[in-house]
């Protein structure tokens, strides 16, 4: 593999794995919300 | 300075009682000395038979066999707490909470050096290693390191006091922790053995004693918020 | 919403820091394309450490304070201080191969200190997910999460010193382009893309304190529900609790 193929599989990782991780939060935040009625 | 006596007259009671039921046969010196008997087996067969390969290697299997095995014996000298509810009669006295700690630890300990001292043996006769005039800095390394093993053991075996998956998780908590402690007593191992060519052996033996401390000291500051329910 | 601002905000940051950072800002001389991992790798480090600071310090918080918000935001701190801590590993690994040839090296303190790092809170979050009791949950984690604090500079330090008397030739490490020597345009870069990542964990660690409350919440209804449920039942309600 060539250096830029290193530097893609950094970034991608990393920049892939904020998206994912933020994408995750959103649903788990949405599941958690509807049942509200008790607060 | 009487409340620290009575501490200490606590720490030493507790540390009592564990040897009584060790000795009345709660085996887990013996069954733990078998295990680190058998982990040095295998470490033979794994990394044999070149006998240079193997005695360059002992300090290192000396402590992770010291490790493993000194994470078996963290779990089943800490079944009291599971058992009977002793301990958490005593800990409402927020005095004595420390002293269990102590106590406890200071039971870890003596199993721990014992374990120590076997393997020790176990190593110089199975990896050809001379410990003869080395005696000295080996036994403060394994005193040192007994002693952290056995401060951090307690200290997680209260955190996982009725915890599900208690045999997986003391491990995975405990040997990260213990990294410091391992690089320390392996290093002052070898330097021992060799005879100190670089006069590094102070400086090893002095994390070690920092470890120790530090360690010391968080588990007893905490023990007593594990103990509240 | 502030909070949705903010992520914009955070996705434009590292829209721009990851272009100027692959594209604008030139090439290492000594290290080639491969250099540019360490803006992500160096970022993603600062923050993983910053993360596991905010989890120990909020574990003393709930300590002293007993306040589950504390917890949730401990507990926000670890697991994203997990992500981040990988990438930096993963980075540092990425970068490693065509530097030094290898992937892993074990005279680096930073990768294997940041190894152990990984480690102690992976073993953290392991803890909480088996301990149902949420006060209980927080006090445990809390004195983990301390201790594992403690024990971080004793590995990176005694992992030097490991390193130190091995007494090999200098190791490159990624660290080594930000000494002060360093042209402007790479440190420039370096601090945009830390700035950017921040605003990003900012942002994740709202939203994952968000997460920690709502999920709080429905485990107390839940509780509450089975209570009343079993009441209801006509049993008697003794004993309640069950596996804590």
């Amino acid at each position: 593999m060539t250096d830029a193929g290193f530097v893609i599989a950094a970034y991608g990782v990393i920049l892939g794995g904020l998206g994912l991780y933020t994408v995750v939060l959103w649903r788990r935040l949405r599941a958690a919300q509807p049942s509200d009625e008790g607060r | 300075m009487t409340a620290l006596r009575a501490e200490a007259r606590v720490a030493l009671a507790i540390a009592r009682k564990d040897a009584v039921a060790e000795l009345r046969g709660r085996h887990a010196t013996v069954s733990t000395l078998f295990f680190a008997a058998i982990v040095l087996l295998l470490f033979g067969f794994a990394l044999g038979p070149d006998a240079a390969r193997l005695a360059a290697a002992a300090p290192g299997l000396l402590w992770l066999a010291v490790v493993f095995a000194g994470i078996l014996a963290v779990n089943r000298l800490h079944l009291l707490e599971t058992d009977d509810g002793a301990l958490e009669q005593l800990a409402m006295y927020p005095v004595a909470r420390r002293a269990i700690y102590a106590g406890k630890a200071l039971g870890g300990f003596a199993v721990m050096l014992v374990l120590g001292l076997v393997v020790l043996g176990a190593v110089g006769v199975l990896f050809a290693v001379d410990i003869g005039s080395a005696w000295l800095p080996l036994l403060a390394t394994v005193v040192l390191g007994a002693l952290g093993i056995a401060a951090v053991g307690t200290f997680y075996a209260g955190v996982t006091v009725r915890l599900r998956a208690r045999e997986v998780m003391l491990p995975l908590l405990m040997l990260p922790i213990l990294t410091p402690l391992l690089l320390g007593a392996v290093k002052a191992t070898s330097a021992a053995l060799a005879g100190d060519p670089f006069g590094e052996l102070a400086a090893w033996l002095q994390l070690l004693i920092a470890f120790d401390l530090i360690m010391l000291v968080a588990g007893a500051a905490t023990y007593g918020f594990l103990l509240e329910d | 919403m502030k909070t949705r601002i903010l992520g914009f905000a955070a996705l434009a940051a590292v829209v721009v820091a990851t272009v100027v950072g692959l594209l604008v800002v030139p090439a290492d001389l000594n290290q080639g394309d491969a250099q540019r991992i360490m803006y992500p790798h160096v970022a993603s480090a600062w923050l993983a450490y910053l993360s596991f600071g905010v989890t120990a310090l909020f574990g003393i918080l709930w300590l002293w304070k007993r306040d589950l918000r504390y917890d949730a935001v401990a507990l926000a701190g670890a697991e994203i201080g997990v992500m981040f801590t990988a990438f930096a590993i993963w980075g540092g690994m990425m970068w490693g191969r065509p530097v030094w040839g290898v992937f892993w090296q074990w005279e680096d303190p930073r990768l294997t200190t940041t190894a152990l790092l990984l480690a102690l809170y992976v073993g953290y979050l392991l803890l909480r997910r088996l301990t149902d009791d949420p006060e209980r949950r927080a006090t445990r984690a809390a004195i983990v999460g301390v201790v594992a604090a403690v024990d971080i500079p004793i590995v990176h330090f005694s992992v030097e010193w490991w390193r130190g008397l091995h007494q090999t030739a200098t190791i490159a490490s990624p660290e080594r382009a930000l000494d002060p020597a360093a042209p402007m345009v790479f440190v420039g870069t370096l601090l945009g893309m830390l700035g950017a990542f921040t605003v990003a964990w900012l942002y994740l660690m709202i939203r994952r304190y968000q997460l920690a409350r709502a999920e709080l919440a429905r485990e107390e209804e839940a509780r509450l529900g089975r209570l009343r449920a079993v009441q209801v039942a006509g049993l008697s309600s003794s004993s309640q609790e069950t596996a804590r």
